[in-house]
């Protein structure tokens, strides 16, 4: 669990509350934290990692101590609208995504470069999503077929994931899509640890503004990218 | 305001509702119960009403439910929007009636029909789908819309800067009904003042200071990957017969290049195709008779 250095800033993103947790002062360059699938700022694998300024976490809408949307329309797009509602009040930062948070930090630092020097991406749930092509088997993924022949998805934020955020593990996410938020951008530093990683991971990695890092060196390229 | 009439229009006999992934639908039905389904799906900016003259002359022969979609008519608003969970909600739709349905779809209600056909075999019997074939690959211009020459990341820019304007979703109201009919008559020429009178009257709603539509702003504001190359590939798994309709006449969305067509619609199984000589966009609209007896016909063989 992060150690937060204070309660939580709440945040709004159209009708729904944000949770942004202040996770370390300091009085350099921000971080912002963007946790991976079905987890939270509190499910964060190296939260308050040896950075030089302040550290920020959100919880996606659907996640942690965040609130629900209305609907089940979960979709990356709409994430980095949680992550841009925390660069709002942050103000420039560098970001640093697991997972589903990697791709939303990319789609971040393409669509906001002015705010963001640097992002890292790193493994983690929700990396891939359901590939570069929609599902045209009739697949779909399983968990989200169930969910979404349920009536309706009761509950609300009490720290419990919205079901329906499992969309998020069937989302198409074409190579041309991820170049081209990758061409905006103004540095990324893509971690490596021998895994797997999908088609627009790769893609994204032989952009001009990436740069590839073995795991124990990305925090490394992350700072030096930050002050180039 | 009294409501208007127009020739042929009948309000729905019941109406009933539905919660389907958080947000209540509005459904609107025409017909003897026992008698076998036909979910009816409208376009986008449109409403279930928008079949008040369709429906009545199908439930002759069939019980009949229109939809409001999430964020349209009488349905309740999403906190954002997505293709797929419109989908899943004709899915829910065809399940709280409990017998395989028949799904006729206008515009993008054809275009989801298609697909929930499509994922979900055992639900739907036929699908009639009313130009609802996507865009063409320049997308949809409404007229007097410029064509957006921004990059990807810029336009997304220009969506999360939406966003973060916050929860600004109201309409600018009308200061009347007329004023709402000229507004979409600039749209959609080829309908007649008189329906349009009728169709938008549902479609809105009486505030202080005037009328505002009904539909959420953000029912169209979306964003995510797209390719219109995309359509289609899924209609391969079709196990329903598609009857394709589309207008002769060019409007302000349809029909696509015949060259476009038969590539979209060359991945479907089972095809037949009619063309409505004299009709625009709206068949159904324009033309209900010709279109009741084209549905049922067509369901009868």
């Amino acid at each position: 669990m992060a150690r937060a250095v204070s309660e939580p800033h709440e945040l709004r993103h159209g009708r729904v509350r944000l949770a942004l947790h202040p996770l370390r002062a300091g009085a350099g360059p921000a971080l912002l934290w963007l946790h991976a699938l079905h987890s939270s700022a509190a499910g964060l694998a190296s939260p308050t990692i040896d950075w030089p300024g302040a550290v920020f976490a959100v919880d996606f809408c659907g996640h942690g101590r965040s609130g629900w949307i209305a609907g089940g329309a979960y979709t990356p797009e709409l994430l980095a609208g949680d992550g841009d509602a925390a660069l709002a009040r942050v103000g420039p930062a560098c970001l640093a995504g697991e997972g589903i948070g990697a791709y939303v930090a990319l789609l971040l630092a393409g669509a906001r470069p002015e705010l963001v020097p640097a992002a890292l991406l790193l493994p983690g749930a929700g990396l891939e999503g359901g590939g570069s092509l929609p599902d045209f088997s009739g697949r779909m993924d399983p968990e989200w077929a169930r969910q979404a022949s349920r009536p309706a998805a009761a509950g609300d934020a009490a720290g419990e994931a919205d079901p329906l955020v499992c969309a998020l593990e069937s989302d198409a996410r074409p190579i041309d899509y991820a170049e081209a938020f990758a061409v905006r951008a103004r540095r990324l530093v893509l971690a490596e640890d021998g895994g797997l990683r999908p088609a627009w991971w790769e893609a994204v990695a032989r952009s001009r503004s990436a740069e590839r890092a073995a795991v124990g060196e990305a925090w490394r390229a992350l700072k030096r990218a930050a002050g180039s | 305001m009294r409501q208007p009439s127009y020739p042929g229009a009948q309000a729905p006999e019941r109406s009933r509702d539905l919660e389907s992934l958080g947000v209540r639908l509005q459904l609107h039905e025409w017909g003897d119960p026992e008698r076998p389904p036909i979910v009816l799906c409208h376009g986008m900016f449109d409403h279930g009403r928008g079949f008040d003259t369709l429906a009545p002359l199908l439930a002759t022969r069939f019980r009949v439910i229109s939809m409001d979609a999430r964020g349209h008519g009488d349905s309740g608003w999403a906190d954002a929007y997505a293709w797929f969970v419109d989908v899943a909600d004709i899915a829910n739709v065809l399940r709280s009636i409990g017998r395989p349905a028949h799904l006729v779809g206008h515009s993008k209600g054809g275009g989801q029909a298609t697909d929930a056909a499509a994922l979900y075999p055992d639900l739907v019997r036929q699908v009639v789908n009313i130009d609802g074939f996507g865009p063409s690959p320049e997308g949809f211009r409404p007229p007097g819309f410029e064509l957006d020459s921004r990059s990807l990341p810029e336009r997304f820019a220009a969506f999360l800067d939406r966003r973060r304007a916050g929860d600004e979703r109201a309409w600018r109201p009308y200061s009347s009904l007329d004023d709402l009919v000229a507004r979409r008559r600039r749209m959609n020429p080829r309908l007649s003042e008189e329906w349009l009178r009728y169709f938008l009257f549902h479609a809105a709603r009486e505030v202080e200071g005037g009328w505002v539509w009904k539909v959420d702003p953000l029912a169209a504001g979306g964003f995510g990957p797209f390719k219109p190359e995309w359509i289609g590939l899924g209609w391969r798994r079709l196990k329903a017969p598609l009857l394709a309709v589309v207008g002769s006449e060019p409007d302000s969305w349809g029909p696509l290049p015949e060259s476009l067509l038969q590539e979209r619609l060359g991945h479907v199984p089972r095809l037949e195709r009619v063309t409505v000589q004299g009709a625009g966009h709206f068949v159904h609209m324009e033309r209900p008779a010709e279109t009741a007896e084209l549905v049922l016909g067509w369901l009868a063989r």
